[in-house]
């Protein structure tokens, strides 16, 4: 590959194999477990992406945008071994470079993650995205010392969505409820228990969330904080993040979307901005009496799906004894 | 006339700069140099922190210092950027890092921009906020301590006595204890690795692996125990020239240092070529 007797940039590179380790049996010559766990994963199948969109479908439009469109745009995005331990991906068709060098690195995960997630789960839990630093990352943790190795290369099954994987971290995995020390923190978690996620109380602020779709017109971040109802688990307040996708996404392949309203455009998301205390853990008030920061019809996004309105959640006045 | 009005007016600014210092800094300059950081780094009362971000502390920092990231002091009230945290989340942000009333705090944070070199200055700001008089801010931020000692041209002193060949091995197979550092099963033949042409050991060697130097949790053996271990293989005459191999000339080197080092045999060497250049030599002996 390349021809290393040149000093010009044209010739070294000549016949070079841009992306030699696409192909997983190259590093799986020794990394053999790796890569056959890594063959069947999320991070190199996107079938979570693809098992989300497809949901919008119907069977004949799903066997399209299979052919059509998820090679050539959503699996491009799939990352190969050297993607993330030796270049960034290319996201949208911006590779922001090689990590070190040419060299292979483990992990760094100020890069390694941060390539593909710094468009708002990094910075969001670094603090750079303004709503403070996340907890875990203040007491020092990184990436890694939540999501697992099985969680990055899989643990060897197929998944369709991350929810899925066991190796996924949940907050009871180090945090077990009952044993608070505080009487009031100890029922507070009582009362929400399998109501409220985690996230729902401690999740500190703004997150980034997106106006208008990637393929529709004037697309825009904005931050933001809402509350609301999980798709997946209708009983459960949330943190909800706006990822909205317009009818006319993959017009041009041929689907119009038939099933565009089974899903919601307000997906339920794990915040990155934990913290001990928020203004929803100091007071009851601001969710029992002033509904702060809750999803309402006025905010819905306009020509969003219609299953977006059964994720508002109309909380209940507290009933003091 | 001019010139007492002169010194009148500078120590009249002395004593203004001087005075807020002495109200509230009584153990520490408010900027120390690195210089002052090393003679003070092992003082019990110096908490050293280091703001920067999670990932450049893990892969190096100052020795002692614990890493709360500058973006911890600060947070987002509403639109405004940058306020003051809560008192009861400062209260805890202080307490978990064991500061104490008494404790000398140095702030170490990069230079690399403008905005790092302020923070440095804004948690400082916030711990004298809080009640910590003691507060200072390293000079030059954590570059500075960094930074690498010059190169300098090395003259080294070879002792050449230590590292022998396939011809010094042959010519001392009947004088020297030559000693095979793998496990058994390679000393005795029954494994061998791929790249070595024969298995088996070098005519008269004996066997030490070297992982009878170590404890269970891969620290050495103490002194005596290891010279227990060495003895009835070595011998305990320190004059004798004893060669140490393994594979590739490795795993040779843990033995050898502990004998040579540790229990002072001043003739002990190692077979840098190893079974793979002996075993690949027909004309050399070995034994199964």
């Amino acid at each position: 590959m390349g021809n290393e007797n040149s000093n010009e940039k044209e010739g070294a590179h000549k016949d070079i194999r841009k992306k030699p380790s696409a192909n997983l049996e190259v590093c799986g010559k020794c990394h053999t477990e790796i890569a056959g766990n890594y063959s069947k994963s999320l991070h190199y199948t996107v079938h979570g992406f693809q098992h989300s969109i497809s949901r919008r479908f119907s069977k004949k439009e799903e066997t399209v945008f299979k052919n059509k469109v998820f090679g050539s745009s959503c699996k491009s995005c799939h990352a190969s071994c050297g993607d993330c331990h030796v270049l960034s991906p290319s996201v949208e068709g911006i590779s922001a470079g090689l990590i070190e060098g040419h060299k292979f690195v483990k992990k760094d995960e100020a890069k390694t993650c941060a390539f593909c997630h710094g468009g708002r789960v990094y910075p969001e839990f670094t603090g750079e995205y303004g709503g403070g630093v996340d907890v875990h990352y203040q007491k020092g943790m990184t990436c890694m010392d939540c999501h697992k190795k099985e969680g990055l290369h899989g643990d060897g099954n197929m998944y369709l969505t991350k929810n899925e994987t066991k190796a996924r971290p949940k907050c009871k995995d180090c945090h077990k409820t009952g044993g608070e020390a505080k009487a009031t923190v100890k029922l507070a978690h009582s009362k929400h228990e399998g109501k409220v996620s985690c996230y729902g109380c401690h999740s500190q602020g703004e997150y980034r969330n997106c106006y208008n779709c990637h393929m529709g017109k004037g697309s825009t971040s904005k931050p933001g904080f809402m509350l609301g109802k999980d798709q997946r688990h209708e009983k459960t307040l949330t943190t909800l993040r706006l990822i909205p996708i317009v009818k006319d996404t993959f017009l041009k392949a041929g689907i119009k979307m038939e099933g565009f309203d089974n899903v919601a455009d307000y997906k339920a998301t794990p915040v990155h901005n934990i913290k001990k205390r928020t203004e929803r853990t100091r007071s009851c008030d601001v969710c029992h009496v002033e509904k702060k920061d809750f999803l309402t019809r006025e905010m819905l996004i306009e020509k969003g799906s219609k299953a977006n309105e059964n994720l508002i959640f109309d909380m209940k006045a507290l009933k003091i004894k | 006339m001019k010139n007492v009005l002169k010194k009148c007016f500078m120590l009249v600014i002395l004593m203004l700069f001087f005075i807020p210092l002495a109200a509230f800094s009584a153990n520490v300059e408010p900027v120390v140099s690195t210089d002052w950081l090393a003679n003070n780094i092992s003082n019990p009362k110096v908490v050293i922190i280091d703001i920067r971000k999670a990932e450049d502390y893990k892969e190096n920092h100052i020795q002692n210092s614990i890493n709360i990231v500058a973006k911890s002091w600060i947070t987002k009230k509403k639109d405004i950027l940058n306020e003051m945290i809560s008192d009861d989340d400062l209260k805890d942000l202080i307490g978990d890092a064991g500061i104490r009333q008494d404790s000398v705090v140095v702030i170490a944070g990069t230079v690399a921009a403008p905005i790092d070199l302020v923070s440095a200055a804004r948690v400082a700001w916030t711990l004298i906020y809080a009640g910590v008089k003691d507060v200072a801010i390293l000079n030059g931020g954590v570059e500075k301590w960094e930074k690498k000692p010059k190169a300098k041209p090395f003259t080294p002193k070879f002792d050449k006595t230590l590292l022998v060949n396939k011809d010094y091995v042959m010519k001392n197979l009947d004088k020297a204890i030559i000693v095979d550092v793998r496990p058994a099963d390679f000393y005795s033949g029954d494994k061998k690795q791929t790249f070595v042409e024969r298995a088996g050991h070098i005519k008269n060697a004996k066997n030490l692996p070297w992982g009878t130097l170590l404890n269970e949790d891969k620290t050495y053996k103490s002194k005596d125990e290891i010279e227990k271990i060495m003895a009835p293989v070595i011998g305990t005459d320190k004059t004798k020239t004893i060669i140490f191999y393994c594979d590739t000339g490795m795993f040779a080197t843990p033995g050898w240092f502990m004998a040579y080092s540790l229990s002072g045999y001043a003739n002990a060497k190692v077979y840098d070529g190893s079974a793979q250049e002996w075993a690949a030599d027909p004309n050399v002996p070995m034994d199964k």
